[in-house]
This record gives C-alpha cells, sequence and structure tokens, in this order.
C-alpha cells in the first residue's frame, strides 16, 4: 500500500513539476495574458520571421496552429470549442463557410493595404466585393513535365496530353472539378460548364485519356513525380513549384486554352476572440516589404503587386508562376455549381474512373 | 533432435524481432545523417538533436504530452480500481459478465469515432478544447484497459484472504488497504503503464480534442510529416523511443520488486503488455 501511494505521489509531483516548467517556457514565449492572437494557417506556409516580426511590431502574441486540409479546418472551425481569429481557407471553402455564415465580414477601412492587390485577383466569384476576404496566395492548376521523358512534346495546350507517345505515362490528380475542368478547357469550354452536351463530350473525351493515365491519385503526386514514375502530371501550381524544388528537370507549364485558377485567403471566423488584432494581422500580412518576404520563403504566387516588385527578377520573371496577361484572362475560378451540379461532376468524373482498365 | 527444433524457433523469434525493430533503428540511423534526406548516409552529425531542444514550442509540447501521460494514466488506474473492485463484487454472473463486455467494448471501438463524439460532447458542454478536454478523453480512453489490467488479479484472489482478515477483526479499510490493494498491486502497475503507453502515442483521439495552442506530440508530428518528413522529426522520434525504453526498464524492475512477497499469484497474460 506504501509502496502504491508513494508511487501515487511521485507521479504528481514530476507531472505538475512538469506542467510548471511549461508554463515558465509558456510564459517566457509569451504564450499567456489576454493580448493574444490565434492564427490557424495551412502547414510550412508561412516565413516564421515574419510572426516575430507582427509581435515586436505591434506586442501582439501570436500563437500558431497548422491544419492539412479544408475539410479538416472547416470541422474544427464549425464545432467551435477553440477560437481562431485568422484562417486561410481555399476559395471553395470560403464560398461554404460563408454559405454557413461563419464568417465575420471585414472592416476595410482598417486594411489600407488591400489597394496592394492586383484588381484581377479581387471581388471574385467565391466572395463579390471582397467582403469576408483577402487574398493570402493564389496558383494555377498545370502540366508538370519531364522533358527528358517526352521527347519534345510541346506541352502548350492541353490536347498534347493526348498524344499517343505518353502511353501509361500521365499521373492526374483525384479531383472532380480539375479532371472534368481540364477535359472541357481541351474542348475549349468553361471550367464552369453546365450544359450536358458539353459535359458529355468532355467525359467523352476523358475516355479517350484513358489509355494514357497511369495513375489517378493524391497527395502523393508529388513524391511520385519527383521520383520520375511518369513523365507528366496534372498539378496545382504549388505542388508543381515544391515537386520542382526536389527534381529540377521537371517544368511546369499552363495551357494557352485556359485552366482554373485558386485562391488561399485570409478571412476572420465568427468566433473570432481578438477581431482587431485580427485586421492588425492582415493588413500586415498585405505590405509590400511582408507579403514579398513571404512569397520568396513560400515559393507560391503572391497576388501583391508591390510586393511582386520587390521580389527577384528570377521569381517575378518566372512566367510559369506569373503568367502573361494573355494567359490569366483565361484562367477561371470555380464558381459554386450547387450541389446538384457538383454531384454531377462527380458522377461523370466516377464514370470516367470505372471506365479506365 | 530437440535442440534444431529450439534452432528454427530461436531463429523465427530473432527475424520477428528484427521486422519489428528494423524500422526503429533504420530511423533512429538517419537521425544522425547530416545529408538532409533518408537516403544516403553521409556524415554523423548531431545537428536535428540540437534543433528539438531548441525549438521551445517542440519543447512545450512534449513537456504536455508527458504530463497529459502522466496524470491522465494516474487518474485512470484510480478510477479503474474503484470500478475493477465494484465488477468484482457483482454477484450475478449476467451483469458482471455485461459490464465486462461493454468495457471492451469501449477498447475496441475505433479511435476515430470515440475523438469525434468527445469534439461534440465538449462542444455541447461548452469546455474549451485545450488541456482539460486532452486530459478528460485520456482518462477517458485509459480506464477499460486498466480496468482489464486489474481484473484479472483481483478474480484470482482466493477469497478466503478476505474472509480471514475479516476473521482477524480487520475493519473495511484495512481490509482494503493490507490485503486486496497488495495482492492486486502488479497489476495496478502494469494498469498504469499500459495507460501510459496508450496516452503517449494517441493520435486520432487527441486530434480531434486538441485546439488554442495546445497540441501534443502526435498531433504535431502527423501535421509536420505532411510537408515531408524532416530529420528532427526522426531525431525526436529517437528521444521518445529512448523514453519508452526507459518506462519499460523501470516497469521491469519494479515488477522485479514486487514478486519478492511471498505472494502467490498467477500472473496472467494479459500482463506481458507490451507498449503498442
Amino acid at each position: 500500500m506504501k509502496q502504491l501511494v508513494n508511487a501515487f505521489l511521485a507521479i504528481l509531483i514530476v507531472a505538475f513539476g512538469l506542467m510548471f516548467l511549461a508554463s515558465r517556457l509558456n510564459s517566457a514565449e509569451g504564450y499567456t495574458g489576454g493580448n493574444t492572437l490565434t492564427i490557424y494557417n495551412w502547414g510550412d506556409y508561412i516565413e516564421p520571421e515574419l510572426l516575430k516580426q507582427f509581435e515586436e511590431e505591434t506586442g501582439i502574441t501570436v500563437i500558431y496552429q497548422t491544419f492539412d486540409s479544408n475539410e479538416a479546418m472547416l470541422t474544427k472551425v464549425e464545432q467551435g470549442g477553440t477560437t481562431f481569429d485568422v484562417v486561410v481557407p481555399s476559395d471553395y471553402a470560403i464560398a461554404k463557410m460563408r454559405e454557413e455564415k461563419l464568417l465575420l465580414p471585414l472592416d476595410h477601412s482598417k486594411i489600407p493595404n488591400l489597394a496592394n492587390i492586383d484588381p484581377q485577383f479581387m471581388d471574385l466569384s467565391f466572395d463579390p466585393g471582397n467582403l469576408y476576404s483577402v487574398p493570402y496566395f493564389w496558383g494555377t492548376v498545370g502540366i508538370i513535365y519531364n522533358p527528358e521523358m517526352t521527347e519534345g512534346i510541346d506541352f502548350s495546350s492541353w490536347d498534347s496530353l493526348w498524344d499517343s507517345r505518353l502511353n501509361n505515362n500521365i499521373f492526374l490528380v483525384d479531383g472532380a472539378r480539375e479532371v472534368m475542368g481540364m477535359a472541357l478547357n481541351s474542348l475549349h469550354y468553361s471550367v464552369n460548364d453546365r450544359n450536358e452536351d458539353h459535359l458529355q463530350e468532355a467525359l467523352a473525351k476523358l475516355n479517350k485519356l484513358s489509355p494514357n493515365v497511369k495513375a489517378i491519385v493524391g497527395d502523393e503526386v508529388k513524391m511520385l513525380l519527383a521520383n520520375e514514375e511518369a513523365a507528366v502530371g496534372i498539378v496545382w501550381s504549388g505542388d508543381a513549384s515544391e515537386i520542382m524544388d526536389e527534381n529540377d528537370k521537371l517544368d511546369y507549364v499552363v495551357p494557352e486554352e485556359g485552366s482554373n485558377k485558386w485562391f488561399d485567403n485570409m478571412v476572420i471566423p465568427r468566433t473570432a476572440a481578438n477581431v482587431e488584432g485580427a485586421h492588425k494581422f492582415i493588413d500586415f500580412m498585405l505590405r509590400p516589404d511582408v507579403a514579398a518576404k513571404n512569397a520568396e520563403y513560400v515559393g507560391y504566387s503572391t497576388p501583391n503587386v508591390p510586393g511582386l516588385a520587390l521580389l527577384p527578377e528570377d521569381i517575378s520573371g518566372d512566367t510559369r508562376f506569373y503568367p502573361p496577361a494573355e494567359i490569366t484572362d483565361r484562367l477561371e475560378v470555380y464558381d459554386n455549381l450547387g450541389k446538384r451540379m457538383l454531384a454531377h461532376y462527380n458522377e461523370l468524373f466516377l464514370k470516367f474512373k470505372m471506365n479506365k482498365k | 533432435m530437440r535442440s534444431n527444433k529450439n534452432g528454427i524457433s530461436n531463429l523465427y523469434l530473432v527475424l520477428v524481432f528484427a521486422v519489428l525493430y528494423a524500422p526503429i533503428f533504420y530511423l533512429m540511423y538517419y537521425s544522425f545523417n547530416s545529408g538532409g534526406t533518408m537516403h544516403g548516409f553521409e556524415g554523423f552529425t548531431l545537428d536535428y538533436y540540437r534543433e528539438v531542444v531548441q525549438d521551445t514550442r517542440l519543447m512545450i509540447i512534449m513537456i504536455n504530452t508527458l504530463v497529459i501521460a502522466l496524470l491522465s494514466s494516474a487518474i485512470a488506474t484510480l478510477i479503474a480500481i474503484i470500478g475493477a473492485l465494484a465488477i468484482q463484487r457483482i454477484r450475478s454472473r449476467r451483469a458482471k459478465n455485461t459490464l465486462l463486455s461493454l468495457n471492451n467494448v469501449l477498447i475496441v471501438s475505433p479511435d476515430v469515432i470515440i475523438g469525434a463524439s468527445f469534439l461534440i460532447l465538449f462542444t455541447i458542454a461548452g469546455i474549451k478544447l485545450g488541456f482539460v478536454s486532452v486530459l478528460l478523453s485520456h482518462v477517458a480512453f485509459s480506464v477499460p484497459i486498466a480496468v482489464l489490467m486489474i481484473l484479472p488479479h483481483l478474480q484470482d484472489m482466493s477469497p478466503t484472504l478476505t474472509d480471514a482478515a475479516r476473521d482477524l477483526g480487520a475493519s473495511r479499510r484495512d481490509v482494503l488497504t493490507k490485503v486486496i490493494l497488495p495482492i492486486i498491486k502488479p497489476g495496478i502497475f502494469s494498469g498504469f503503464f499500459m495507460a501510459l503507453t496508450y496516452s503517449l502515442d494517441d493520435f486520432a483521439v487527441t486530434f480531434f480534442v486538441t485546439g488554442n495552442g495546445y497540441s501534443t506530440l502526435s498531433v504535431e508530428i502527423y501535421s509536420r510529416a505532411r510537408q515531408g518528413v524532416s530529420l528532427s522529426i526522426n531525431a525526436l522520434s529517437t528521444l521518445i523511443f529512448l523514453f519508452t525504453i526507459l518506462l519499460v526498464v523501470g516497469y521491469y524492475f519494479l515488477n522485479r520488486r514486487k514478486q519478492r512477497p511471498a505472494v502467490h499469484i498467477a500472473e496472467p497474460a494479459a500482463e506481458v503488455g507490451v507498449p503498442r
């Protein structure tokens, strides 16, 4: 009995000792006290130095948490329980959060740096008037390819994917909107096309692509392409830049017919505790020097015009990630198609997947 | 013939352990790689260990994890002792079996479901996600395990022992503290250590109930691993592995010491609980 009691006491003492240590560390880091700002962002999606700089400039302590998918983020935000002040969801998730009334309207007078954002990235269909969201990074969907394995095929058109030389050599990303959008684009239709004839045409065209498709994969596409498991992949530009960091033989192109452009935007959830600080943070991130530093670290495309000008020429002049106007003009944002149309897209994509032997 | 048979079974054992431990040693080996990747060892370095130690946020998370593990398993063991005593008391065989099965259901039910239901429960109850929510859920999923570890010892205990104690004039309290608890002590310790390892590595439940900047190692490692596994994760895992070994060794010596008092209890097989 004595041994039991002693063991129990020892455990308690160790536990409370550790707790004390943790709270000391916490206060040394400044994680306590009322003036905090909780940010919920994608993993490794901000230059860590900037958080420190923000803390020094404003005296607000930042608590930084990360998520790995829009869906995981949505679950946490919907459930409440934990309060986030700034969250960085993607476009379609913003549309959803807006519908479910999870967001606070932004006070534009507190975000003067909003003027730095390129107007072509403002007022988009998922948030007209930017009432709730401010662009953080953007990108495209395009083709990543390995010139050594593709015998000089020119990928500036989606149609090049149907080339018989690419037999069993293409990875597709497992997303109905992306794949259907690509097929629609290759037929010069919109990625948001709702015309049934056009959709069937796209499906028929996709079925002809089957022999060339090696696999339809998720996040592992990055590793597979970097390891040269196939010559070509349809990916988001953000993934492409990561793949090209690992294997510099690869190249990325946005086809001329057009494509999708995607956004990760900053929003303030309804449950935010420090709305004032959240506005400050958003405004801070839109400052040209900050945006430039962040873009250099993360490697995605910044929508910040003066920020872009501050970047070194080899980044800002990279037309793969900052395409010229004649291409950006053809890029489209995914509209919210509505539940039924979306289900139809999914169904067509599923048909294509099942047809593939 | 006999020795030959032994040889084969020994070989088999060695093989099984090699398969079990190879990935861990592989991971530990590369935590010293200055090359920065998991392929091709370039040179010895302690940089990643330095990185881990200098990362205050990570250290806080590591301490959080330990505190949660220690507190939750201590509390869970206390509750489990009471629970096991209560289950043992029940006369009706049917009621007892029902309770036991309900206990087992909690052990086999998927962590994801437990986690999701805790998330809903806590948000409905208005409990802020953070230390308290993680602690409560860890206590909850540890109790059934500890009960399962303690119960066999209670069942193996001869009822005559308590009768004799009472005949000799022991009060209820004395019977509990001087007879029952010492006898089931091995079960209590194994329950505690099992709960400890469960709590240390639980991801699925914890993922749902962390929040407000409070996190544990499993959750943190998972979100870091999405960016590709950095070798500092290897270093961290090595440290945790060593810590677990320390725990097991400590448990072993505790057990040895307990074996000396001449109370003869058949060691139930379940006790050879090795951490998942």
